[in-house]
């Protein structure tokens, strides 16, 4: 049977701010169609309008050509429309049988029977009797897949689906993904990601600020072509130029161990590596392998033993974050709101937290609100944040800007050395890219980068030196020329 | 000195008599917490219930009016806590505080006219069988309907949570009003329903008080245990039978405490009175450290204002 949804001039404008302008859309079932747009393009919001948890100002749905009235999820479900959000709603403490039996109207019994049969038929092995809070990301996902198709959907619609899934698992989505599509079911994926759009989806949808821009096959289009569409400007492809081979040494890290307490966090073993000026290392590895322990340690939130680390000449091993600052060094965590910026404070009260004592923001214990003004706004026009109001709150600065202005309070000091984890991660084409210039900068001023990413691409892209965790240990150090990512992929498996 | 076996049996029953108050209160407020609620009124609900009741009673003299107009009035004054946190979306935390001292404010300016009248004979039943079973017979028998309703509640409790369709969806409310919201679930019906409950049971717990374990009115009568109660239900971590073991704790060594006190034990009294407070929360404590089961009972969404963006 094949189904056909519409989505006919749909509009819904927020107090400063059209979500979506006059949207129509039309997808029939039997193909993949992707739904691209940047950060804040609007495109969560047409899906949360097709799942009914936004109701739209102007505008219809239309499926099979029936006007549907979608003025709650509830609705949306009664019409055959499953949706997976990109931040999942399941019941963290309840078991994962009692997170999918609480919205469906059928027996215990039957219900366990169906979802065993789908369980199967899909290969998701999961254990319904456990407590949905003791599953990994990709298990939590498939809990709500099995969740939208026990109600036999015609439409489903996955939200980002990836952003929280490995290599690994992102592959198993999309097989699943194509057989759900074999089957007849119609599929609306909704990402950033170019290279995923290419890989599984068969028609292309691009928003930007609200409007949608084109609509295409996938196979007259390319990554270029799709990345000018979502950005709307002709993208520079960056390169970083060789780096001059300098031999002076900046810091030097030697036989660095942490054990932790706590089960949950990977102890690091004997790491040993030195960066020089201008030179950017690149660690590379699979998420939860000892990167956010090795962040810590550098940084100083976990202290370690005095001599372990030595910079510029100095021992500060055992230094907390703000006295290695005073020596010039500088952060940029992976977690944007948890652990570089606190959201509920204003722009620039987040600036103040990253303070020197000669950048007397202080004075005898007192703000010093002028001082600090003048510097964020100096911050915001230096590295591009995109608003001109520093009283707003960080938690409504987009992950683009919101990183832009954390790198920027990092780097207006000048510091010699940066460390960052992730600094692109969830970030839109038009970020990444100039988060990539500026680290490219930064480097040909001869300064120095510790690079750690989980992505391959962007350590390929930046990085002069390599080298790759796995289990708290560090790989040898490699050349990035001599580097390709299947070698990496190996490495980050473990093995040598 | 010999110890006759019914003696023993009787003050088991004043044991359980005196936890019945505390059950009823801590079952109902642990519905209102399950649902993410935290309704800190425990106290003035109940000193409401139990005005509401004794002045029904020696007004209509119906004990059955009494004891449903006091769960009623608890489910009024709830109602106000419902509207503010729900509706208006303030703190938990001060609205709930608000209403404690409005309840007693508002009963003891109701319960002038009630001081020093006696109250009524509350109905026991099975006395025939009280003299039947030494020891047994007189913990089992001769008690009011109440009781008997205060020690089933923390069974039903736990099997509306685990086994119920509307259990599991209070405790989906309460664990992620957002998630449930998504799903379709109608967050603010769930929980005003949960507060008013907790205000029904509060109420129930206040009649109880005033109309059966020391029927008379006095001022500021139920002192202190709706605080109590609302201890038993973080220490208990949610857990209905585990507010069952601590209710019957803390009773026991009151009416012990009581006991002791009169003997003339040469312990001061002031440690006396707060032996009940200390031990049981060091017993709840040690009974429920488990940090998984903690961390899976405890209500996450607990206190935070839920509010529907769209």
């Amino acid at each position: 049977m094949n189904t056909n949804l519409k989505i006919s001039n749909v509009t819904k404008i927020y107090p400063g701010c059209v979500a979506n302008d006059n949207v129509s859309l039309e997808f029939n079932s039997g193909k993949i169609y992707a739904l691209l747009g940047e950060n804040g393009a609007g495109k969560s919001t047409l899906v949360k309008i097709l799942s009914g948890v936004i109701i739209p100002d102007e505008g219809k749905i239309y499926l099979n050509e029936n006007n549907l009235n979608l003025n709650s999820p509830s609705d949306a479900k009664k019409n055959d429309i499953g949706m997976v959000f990109q931040h999942f709603n399941l019941f963290e403490t309840l078991s994962v049988f009692e997170n999918l039996i609480i919205d469906s109207d059928e027996q215990r019994e039957s219900l366990r029977e169906k979802i065993d049969l789908i369980m199967k038929k899909y290969n998701f092995p999961i254990d319904l009797d456990i407590p949905v809070l003791n599953l990994s990301a990709g298990q939590k996902q498939k809990v709500e897949i099995i969740r939208c198709l026990i109600r036999n959907p015609k439409v489903l619609i996955m939200d980002e689906p990836t952003s929280v899934l490995t290599e690994q698992e992102t592959s198993e989505l999309f097989l699943s993904l194509k057989k759900f599509s074999e089957e007849g079911i119609l599929i609306i994926y909704i990402t950033h990601k170019l290279k995923e759009v290419m890989k599984l989806c068969d028609e292309v949808a691009v928003m930007r600020r609200g409007k949608l821009v084109s609509v295409s096959e996938i196979k007259n289009e390319n990554i270029e072509s799709l990345a000018n569409k979502m950005v709307g400007q002709n993208l520079k492809t960056i390169k970083k130029k060789k780096a001059k081979t300098s031999s002076d040494q900046l810091i030097k890290i030697t036989n660095l161990n942490f054990t932790s307490d706590d089960p949950f966090e990977t102890n690091l073993m004997d790491i040993n590596f030195s960066v020089n000026r201008g030179e950017c290392l690149g660690i590379a590895g699979i998420s939860g392998n000892g990167q956010s322990e090795l962040f810590q340690v550098l940084s100083g939130e976990i202290i370690s033993e005095k001599k372990s680390i030595e910079f510029n000449n100095n021992y500060i091993g055992d230094l907390n974050p703000q006295e290695r600052r005073e020596y010039l060094m500088a952060f940029s965590p992976e977690d944007r709101l948890e652990q570089a910026a606190i959201p509920q404070m204003k722009i620039f009260e987040n600036v103040a937290l990253n303070n020197f004592k000669s950048s007397n923001f202080f004075n005898n214990g007192l703000i010093n609100e002028n001082k600090i003004k003048e510097h964020s706004k100096k911050i915001i026009s230096d590295f591009n944040v995109n608003t001109d109001n520093i009283e707003l709150k960080s938690q409504f600065l987009s992950g683009g800007n919101l990183q832009k202005l954390i790198i920027g309070r990092e780097l207006i000091t000048s510091p010699d050395l940066l460390i960052c984890f992730n600094p692109t991660w969830g970030l839109d084409v038009g970020a990444i890219n100039y988060i990539h210039e500026t680290l490219i900068k930064i480097n040909d001023q001869n300064k120095s980068i510790i690079l750690i990413s989980t992505d391959t691409d962007e350590l390929l892209k930046l990085s002069d030196k390599i080298s790759v965790i796995h289990k708290g240990k560090l790989s040898k150090i490699m050349n990035a020329e001599e580097v390709t990512s299947e070698k990496l992929g190996i490495l980050m498996g473990g093995a040598n | 000195m010999i110890i006759d076996i019914n003696f023993v049996g009787l003050i088991i029953a004043s044991i359980m008599a005196s936890a019945v108050p505390l059950i009823l209160a801590s079952c109902g407020e642990l519905i209102t917490e399950r649902s993410g609620v935290l309704n800190l009124g425990v106290e003035g609900m109940m000193i409401i219930g139990a005005i509401s009741g004794f002045a029904l009673m020696t007004v209509t003299g119906s004990l059955i009016v009494a004891v449903f107009g006091a769960m009623l009035a608890g489910v009024l004054i709830s109602t106000i806590f419902a509207f503010l946190t729900q509706t208006l979306i303030t703190n938990h935390v001060a609205t709930g505080l608000a209403l404690t001292i409005f309840g007693i404010g508002i009963s003891a300016m109701i319960g002038k006219n009630f001081v020093g009248i006696p109250g009524k004979e509350f109905p026991v039943l099975f006395e025939s069988l009280k003299d039947t079973i030494p020891l047994i017979s007189p913990i089992l028998f001769g008690h009011s309907i109440v009781f008997y309703f205060a020690f089933a509640l923390p069974f039903i409790t736990s099997y509306f949570l685990k086994k119920t369709k509307i259990g599991l969806i209070v405790r989906a409310v309460g664990d992620s009003p957002e998630s449930a919201s998504n799903q379709g679930i109608n967050v603010r019906l769930v929980r005003y329903a949960c507060i008013l409950y907790g205000g029904a049971m509060s109420g129930l717990a206040g009649a109880y008080l005033s109309m059966i374990y020391t029927p008379q009115w006095i001022e500021n009568m139920t002192g202190g245990r709706g605080w109590i109660a609302l201890a038993l239900v973080v220490f208990s971590t949610w857990n209905p039978i585990k507010i069952l073991i601590g209710a019957m704790i803390f009773g026991g060594l009151t009416i012990i405490q009581f006991h002791m006190q009169a003997i003339g034990v040469r312990i001061p009294v002031q440690f006396l009175t707060a032996l009940p407070y200390i031990v049981t929360i060091i017993v709840l404590v040690v009974i429920s450290r488990d940090s998984r089961k903690i961390r899976l009972s405890t209500p996450s969404s607990l206190g935070k204002s839920f509010h529907k963006d769209n």
